[in-house]
């Protein structure tokens, strides 16, 4: 009776460290890209990270339902959209404009960075129905069927939003580089 | 495919494989000059799109885990040794009940054999003939009846039997005198058989009262419980 009652929670206890290695792998490998689309929805880091605490969580707690490790990453978009939205069930929350935030990237030269900054301006000022497919398909490399099935969309209506967000995105920068032409000239 | 078409299709996904954009692409040094265009802006937006993730968030996701698991592991702890604790408190209790119970309920037998010999010849040597009416009377307050005359009755009164008013008769046996009580069920009273001494003692549950038959003859304390089981009855 004991010795029994001692294989079962050696088991146990090895099922466990599984969970917790193939837990660890999955953040490790997605938590950045989580976080960066969890950012692009919210557009504050702090909110963001939140969300991504929650979702990992969640994520931990029904672990063993994710059976296909290609379907990870789609499957923690999905936990993700379902906390963000419990978010805004619970509290409104006054948003930081992009401005305010200090998105240092050392790594580029100034030019670069100032170009960067500018696209994350516009970028942020996508509405939500443009931004979200537009990083779905920039950050996670998505394809219009893939994106089609994350959002729960027809794939026309997720084509045309990507065709006017990418639209905006160009006019966008286009005015802003006819502002800077004005300026020097 | 017109200009329109083209322009749309690319500007919702530069990295288009359809062959009729690539065809449009190769046909029009325009149109390849537009996707590299786009190419390019897809390039910028990933770049840019890739703000700093904070530093040590992966460490951050791994602590609340663990911590996490702690607690739930921890609790379902506890849970599980306040649920050891009751099952080993019930298993106490309830094995002292059943083991309170027998040990608790004395031996019919031991106190009948006891009774006997502490009375002496009280009992025994009582010489009288009770009739079956008078026997009954007295039966009459514990419900029980003699429906025939079993023997000679010598002695037939109330006595205290481990302090339940019981009747006590002396009785004519095949080889001796054999004492008989009828104890109603008022205690816990465990109904056996028992010799010690000189003593032999049989016992007997009815439904409300027991009977209890004492002889020095092994014999006759056997037999006499036979016919008074027979003979006797009990209405509750």
């Amino acid at each position: 009776m004991f010795s029994r009652k001692q294989i079962q929670t050696a088991s146990v206890s090895s099922t466990m460290t599984d969970k917790n290695k193939r837990y660890e792998t999955l953040v490790l490998a997605l938590h950045a890209d989580i976080f960066r689309y969890a950012y692009w929805l919210v557009r504050d880091k702090a909110v963001a990270e939140d969300i991504v605490q929650e979702t990992f969580l969640r994520a931990w707690k029904s672990l063993d339902s994710l059976n296909d490790e290609k379907a990870a990453k789609s499957w923690l978009i999905t936990i993700l959209r379902r906390e963000n939205a419990r978010r805004f069930e619970r509290k409104q929350f006054d948003l930081v404009d992009i401005d305010d935030v200090a998105v240092i990237d050392e790594q580029h030269s100034n030019e670069t960075e100032i170009e960067h900054r500018e696209l994350r301006v516009i970028l942020a000022s996508l509405s939500e129905e443009y931004r979200e497919p537009l990083m779905l398909q920039i950050v996670m490399g998505y394809s219009g069927d893939e994106i089609a099935e994350q959002l729960n969309l027809n794939k026309n209506t997720v084509m045309t939003r990507l065709f006017r967000a990418r639209n905006q995105v160009k006019e966008a920068l286009d005015k802003a580089n006819e502002n800077r032409g004005r300026k020097n000239g | 495919m017109d200009d329109l078409e083209f322009r749309r299709a690319l500007l919702a996904d530069p990295k288009s494989t359809d062959t009729q954009v690539l065809d449009a692409i190769a046909s029009d040094p325009k149109k390849l000059a537009f996707s590299n265009e786009l190419k390019q802006l897809n390039q910028k937006m990933l770049e840019a799109s890739q703000i700093k993730v904070p530093d040590g968030l992966a460490h951050r996701l791994l602590l609340r885990q663990s911590m996490a698991q702690h607690t739930q592991r921890r609790s379902r702890r506890k849970y599980m040794q306040f649920a050891m604790a009751a099952s080993i408190a019930m298993v106490f209790g309830l094995s002292f009940v059943f083991w309170q119970q027998p040990s608790n309920s004395l031996s019919l037998s031991e106190h009948a054999i006891a009774h006997v010999i502490m009375e002496g010849n009280y009992a025994l040597g009582a010489n009288e003939d009770i009739t079956m009416q008078q026997v009954n009377l007295k039966l009459a307050r514990f419900g029980g009846e003699f429906t025939s005359q079993v023997s000679q009755v010598y002695y037939a009164n109330y006595c205290d039997f481990n302090n339940v008013k019981s009747l006590h008769l002396v009785m004519q046996g095949e080889s001796g005198k054999v004492s008989v009580f009828i104890v109603p069920h008022e205690q816990a009273f465990k109904a056996d058989n028992l010799t010690e001494g000189k003593w032999n003692s049989q016992s007997f549950d009815f439904s409300t009262a027991s009977l209890v038959v004492v002889s020095e003859a092994p014999a006759d304390a056997s037999s006499m419980k036979e016919k008074l089981v027979k003979s006797l009855i009990f209405s509750a």
